[in-house]
Order: C-alpha cells, then sequence, then structure tokens
C-alpha cells in the first residue's frame, strides 16, 4: 500500500512538472483606450506562440506607477518584466534592481535606436521600446502674418529667434504670443531648456564625468537666450496649457513631442502645422530624447521566459501596430521606422530625423537631484531674481556636493 | 479571565487589531526609520544613525524653507478664517429671509473636493483668470505670468483659496457655539442697559471659548498638514513648498529617503503637539482673553 501511494505521488508530481506553466508578471503605463487593446493583443498572440508562458499584465499610472515599481522591488514582490522611461534606468540599475541584460541583448543591438540610455557603466540594463524626442512645432498662419512665405522654416537660431519676434510683433495686439514658454513644472522645464543649453555647445559634465561645467559661457548663453524668449515673448504656462494655447491659435512656436500629432487627430483639431528640426546656432541643433524601455527584475525566476516575451513586444511589428495605436513617432526599430506609415507623414519623419540629433542626459543614479539644481537654477533665472550666470553657478555648486557625496 | 470581560475583550479587538495595525505599528515604525538611513532603494537594510536625519534636517535649506512657508500658512489662514466664520455666524444667526440658503451657500465649498477646487482656483488664478481680471479692474498689480506663476503671490493665493474653503465649516461650528448661549443672558443684559457690542463681548465671545479652541486648535492641525492644495495647484513650485510636500518630496517621489521623511514628519508632529499645547494654555486660562 505505502508503495502505491509513494508511487501515485511520484507520478502526480511529475505530471504536474510536465503541465507547470510559468507566469511572467509584466508591470506597463499603457491604458489609453487606443492602446490597451493592442497591449493585451501582443500579450495574447505571445501566450498563443509560448504555450507554456502565462503573461499577467499589471497596469501603472505615469502619477504613482514610479512609486509601485520601487516599493515592488523593495518589498521583493515586484514583477518579471518592467516598463521604465528612461530615466529611471540608472536609479535601477545602481540598487541592483534590474538585471544586466549585457550578454543577452549585447550581441543584437544593430537594428534598434537607444542604446545608449539602457547603458549603466558599461552594461546593457534594458531593451528599448518606444523612443520619444521633441521637435518646433509653428503655426504656419502665424508665419505668413509676420511676413513669412509659405514654406519658409528656421534653420538657424538667428531666424528662429527672428520668427518668434516677428510673430510677437504682428501678433500680440490679437492675443498672439511668439513663443510657449514653460512654468516651474517638475521633470518638464529642464527638458525645455537642454535643448538650449546642448545646441550652443554646452556639457553638464566633463567628458571624463569628473566635473561638473554646468555654468560654462556657452550655458550662460543659452539660459539668457531662454530667458529672453520667456520674458519678452513667452506665453507662460503649463505644458498642457501652452499645447492648449498653441492648439488654439494663441502662440506661435512650441516645442512639443508626437503626442501634439495625437491630440491635433483625435480632437480634430483645424491648425496649419508645420514641423522642424530643432535649430542651434547650426543646422541642426540638440533636442531632447527619452524613453520607454523593458527590463527584468533580478529576482526574477523566469530570466529566459522574460527575454522572450520582451523580444516579442518589441519586435518591429509589434512596435509598429503600438505607434500606430498610439501615433507615437518614434519606435527604436529601425526597421519599423522604414514602414510607409512613418515615411509618408511628414511630421512622423521630423521626429525621425530628430531623433539622430538628440541627446539624452547623463545615465546617472543621482539624475534626480541632478535634475532638480538645474530645473532650480532656471526656475530662478526665470522667476526669481537670480542672473542666468549665477543661477547655474549655484546649481553647479550643488551638483558638485551631490558628486562628491 | 471571566466571560464577560472576554466578551468585552472580543467586541472591542476588531477596532483595536485596526488601531495596531494601521496606526500604532506605522506610527512606531516611521519613529523608528526616523532615526535610520533607510531609502527604499538602498542595496543595503536599514541602518541606525541616531540622531543624524533630524540634524540634517535643520541645515537642509528645502525643509527649512517648507517649514518657514508652513507657518506662513498656518499664521495667516488661521486667524482669518477664525474672524470670518466668527463674523458669518452672527450674520446667520440673526432671523432674516433666506438664511438658510446662506448657510448652505458657505458650507457648500467644505462638501466639495479639495482637488476640484485646486483645479478650479487654478484656472481662476492663471493669467485671464477671472480674479486677476478682477485684480486689473480694482487697480491691483497682477502679475505677468498669474498670481500662481509667480513666488510673491503664490502661496498667499493658495492660503486665500483655503480660507474661502474652511470658513463655510467653521463657521457651522460658531453657529451651534452660539445657538446653545443661553437666551436668558442677553435679556439680562438688555434689561441692564448693555450695547450690542458690549453683549457681544462680555456674553457671547466668553462662552463661545469651548468652540474657538475646538476650532483652532482643529484648524491648527490641518494647516500644519496642507498638501492637496500645494500638489494640486504648484506641486511646491513658486516658493509654494510645505512640510508635508517635502515629506512627500523626499519619501515618495524621487528620492525615497524613507528614513529622512520619517524624521521630518516627526518634526511636523512635534510642532502640531506644541502648537496645539500652546493653543489650550493660552485659552483655558481662567481670566477673560477680550
Amino acid at each position: 500500500m505505502k508503495r502505491v501511494l509513494i508511487l501515485a505521488i511520484v507520478v502526480l508530481l511529475a505530471g504536474a512538472t510536465v503541465s507547470a506553466e510559468t507566469t511572467l508578471e509584466w508591470w506597463q503605463f499603457w491604458t489609453d483606450p487606443a492602446v490597451k487593446p493592442v497591449i493585451d493583443s501582443i500579450v495574447t498572440e505571445f501566450e498563443s506562440a509560448h504555450p507554456d508562458i502565462n503573461v499577467n499584465v499589471t497596469d501603472l499610472t505615469w502619477s504613482n506607477g514610479h512609486e509601485k515599481i520601487v516599493i515592488g522591488f523593495a518589498s521583493g514582490r515586484g514583477p518579471d518584466v518592467v516598463e521604465l522611461g528612461s530615466d529611471w534606468i540608472a536609479q535601477f540599475a545602481a540598487s541592483g534592481q534590474i538585471a544586466d541584460l549585457t550578454d543577452d541583448l549585447g550581441a543584437d543591438t544593430a537594428g534598434f535606436q537607444g542604446w545608449d540610455m539602457a547603458t549603466y557603466e558599461g552594461a546593457i540594463y534594458a531593451r528599448p521600446w518606444i523612443l520619444g524626442t521633441r521637435v518646433v512645432f509653428l503655426n504656419r498662419d502665424h508665419l505668413t502674418l509676420a511676413g513669412f512665405d509659405t514654406t519658409w522654416l528656421p534653420v538657424s537660431f538667428a531666424q528662429f529667434y527672428d520668427a518668434i519676434h516677428r510673430i510677437d510683433s504682428a501678433g500680440r495686439s490679437q492675443g498672439i504670443y511668439g513663443w510657449g514658454s514653460n512654468t516651474a513644472e517638475k521633470h518638464r522645464l529642464y527638458k525645455k531648456f537642454l535643448p538650449f543649453f546642448w545646441s550652443y555647445g554646452a556639457q553638464i559634465f566633463t567628458d571624463d564625468r569628473e566635473y561638473c561645467v554646468l555654468s560654462s559661457l556657452m550655458a550662460v548663453e543659452a539660459l539668457k537666450q531662454y530667458k529672453k524668449l520667456h520674458d519678452l515673448y513667452g506665453y507662460v504656462d503649463s505644458q498642457r496649457g501652452i499645447e492648449d494655447a498653441f492648439l488654439n491659435g494663441n502662440v506661435g512656436v512650441i516645442l512639443s513631442g508626437d503626442w501634439l500629432l495625437k491630440r491635433i487627430e483625435l480632437e480634430d483639431r483645424d491648425i496649419n502645422l508645420a514641423s522642424t528640426l530643432f535649430p542651434g546656432p547650426q543646422y541642426p541643433g540638440r533636442s531632447f530624447k527619452g524613453g520607454e524601455f523593458l527590463a527584468i527584475s533580478e529576482m526574477s525566476d523566469h530570466r529566459e521566459e522574460a527575454l522572450t516575451f520582451i523580444e516579442f513586444v518589441t519586435s518591429p511589428e509589434n512596435q509598429l501596430r503600438f505607434c500606430k495605436a498610439n501615433r507615437s513617432a518614434n519606435p527604436s526599430s529601425l526597421t519599423a521606422q522604414q514602414d510607409a506609415y512613418f515615411q509618408d507623414n511628414i511630421h512622423l519623419q521630423t521626429f525621425i530625423k530628430q531623433i539622430q540629433f538628440a541627446k539624452h542626459p547623463p545615465v546617472d543614479p543621482d539624475w534626480v537631484y541632478i535634475e532638480d539644481e538645474i530645473e532650480q537654477a532656471v526656475e530662478d533665472a526665470l522667476f526669481g531674481d537670480g542672473l542666468p550666470a549665477t543661477a547655474l553657478l549655484k546649481a553647479q555648486q550643488q551638483i558638485s556636493e551631490i558628486m562628491e557625496q | 479571565m471571566t466571560s464577560r470581560r472576554l466578551s468585552r475583550f472580543l467586541f472591542a479587538s476588531p477596532w483595536v487589531l485596526s488601531f495596531v495595525i494601521f496606526w500604532a505599528f506605522p506610527l512606531l515604525y516611521s519613529l523608528w526609520m526616523g532615526f535610520t538611513d533607510y531609502r527604499l532603494l538602498s542595496r543595503s537594510g536599514p541602518e541606525w544613525v541616531g540622531f543624524d536625519n533630524y540634524v540634517a534636517l535643520f541645515s537642509d535649506s528645502d525643509f527649512l524653507n517648507s517649514l518657514k512657508n508652513t507657518f506662513i500658512f498656518v499664521i495667516g489662514t488661521i486667524p482669518v478664517t477664525t474672524v470670518i466664520a466668527l463674523a458669518l455666524a452672527l450674520l446667520v444667526n440673526r432671523e432674516f429671509k433666506g438664511r438658510g440658503i446662506f448657510r448652505s451657500a458657505y458650507f457648500l465649498p467644505w462638501v466639495t473636493s479639495m482637488v476640484v477646487v485646486a483645479l478650479i482656483f487654478t484656472n481662476l488664478f492663471q493669467r485671464g483668470g477671472y480674479i486677476a481680471l478682477l485684480a486689473q479692474m480694482v487697480g491691483l498689480d497682477v502679475p505677468t505670468h498669474g498670481f500662481l506663476y509667480d513666488s510673491s503671490t503664490a502661496l498667499y493665493s493658495i492660503m486665500a483659496m483655503d480660507v474661502w474653503m474652511a470658513v463655510g465649516y467653521y463657521m457651522l461650528i460658531f453657529l451651534a457655539g452660539l445657538k446653545a448661549i443661553p437666551d436668558e443672558l442677553y435679556e439680562a443684559a438688555e434689561i441692564s442697559g448693555a450695547s450690542s457690542l458690549r453683549q457681544f463681548f462680555t456674553i457671547t465671545l466668553p462662552l463661545l471659548r469651548p468652540v474657538a479652541l475646538f476650532i483652532l486648535v482643529i484648524n491648527s492641525i490641518k494647516s500644519f498638514q496642507v498638501f492637496v492644495e500645494i500638489f494640486v495647484m504648484t506641486k511646491g513650485k513658486f516658493d509654494t513648498s510645505t512640510v508635508v510636500y517635502f515629506i512627500y518630496e523626499t519619501g515618495l517621489q524621487t528620492q525615497f529617503k524613507f528614513g529622512y521623511a520619517s524624521a521630518a514628519a516627526y518634526v511636523l508632529f512635534v510642532i502640531i503637539g506644541l502648537f496645539s499645547l500652546l493653543q489650550f494654555t493660552v485659552i483655558r486660562r481662567r481670566q477673560p482673553l477680550w
């Protein structure tokens, strides 16, 4: 009897092992009704193609998703696969929460953009999924009002500033401002300033990362010019407020992302839109870039399955489906970028070109503190009594202290 | 344990359990965390650092600035709210047609969500908003980009909104206090020839003292903990960060310094305790205050 019982247990256990399924926990941010069905169908197709793997999707929100990820990792109940913003990768990599994927992904980087943002101290920690950058949007009617011909677009800072000045001069009496200038919004203001900063040739750190050089002459010039636009021609509001004003015809020129194209399409906005690369002293300048990445938890017991999954999600075909649903302009896949969807749309083309001339902030676990200091300097110069040079010098000293710590 | 005592214990235990799990434990745990360097993103666990967090807080310009703003908020809003609430209570305590409508109207902001109110006022305070236009009409200087985008006006604008929102609630409490004062006292005062003003200072105010104490203490605690309006309207920018916003930023936003944030929370706890004690001591004096 005892032998029969043991045999039965062994058979049951063996059966259980054969039919065991792996469940992957995936935490992601896309809850938009236009995008969520695509996410769900990608997951369903993956599960059909891999019957031994289930994927459990948890939706996060942009307002508290970061907190949830941190708490999830800290409590040991984090996901296997997690979507991370480019700014967060260094933080999670440095704290050992996400896995080093260099050996798994390092040999297959050629077909994708954005690896620089996923690389911390020489190791790759995530796979690029959807990237993003900012381009210059102009209201063509306002350009015409200011005396520019119907195809003209600025290709240098001199022309860019002149266009803003002339739109403002011609339109202010009708409530039209030349430039949409961001108020002191956390995580947003510095992203608008850094394109000016980089385009003037300024750097946050020396190349060897030994010193902070935030208050260089080029940086001061960038902040002076940014402040001038703000003070003289600026319609100052939140990013959303600036975009509303632009779409309502109250602002001539703004710096914005691909979400603006989505708004124009979904809200059926009637605007004579032009888009161009961020100009710089010489064309083109350097815009800001970021993106969404897929990383694997260091604690995951299903690393191989997770790798298979992120490769599936970030495949060119699935990126294309995602971009079409979300109207995203910058898939990380170079193959996806060649699709007629991007090639036939002049504004999406601007984004595809711009990302080649865009920079990302240093991949640094202390970036949250550094970002704060840069933002404070810009805020002091724009809204306080600080001169650009003194505001940047103060921030440089603070960042140097952070680096020393 | 007798069955009677056991049943008492069992009846009380759900509340005791929830108190221990959701209040007492977090309270003590955060007190302990305040003495550690605990960061949620740290590879290592929390390490005891003694009073280092408390020492660091008092040399942290962000914290000190938040503390300053919190005191400005408390000292600026409490007297104004209390005086206006009392004045309104005296007004709606009189017999006149439609006073029920006034009472409801004054109380309505209090039952509206703070987030909704804050969003509405964000629009009112912005450039071209009704408040900005009204200020211009009466010849006041309006900041170029609106009241909330200027360090010299942002905090005061939020304080004004807070007073508008809270005044109806405290009016209602004062009204309850007024109703509890016996009419005989006023009749006797009138027979003695006391003027209305004298009646107010010798009868109404002294008898409202317990109500005033309650309002001051409750309003102080609420004001020291101001957060939602700051979060919705300015995100702590334009010199509007308060202590609770600082705690949120430090502990839950980008830095995840739980130890440091817990220490800041306990500093606020002590301040609120001392402030309440001061109010109790002053208002419970036997001598008349007014």
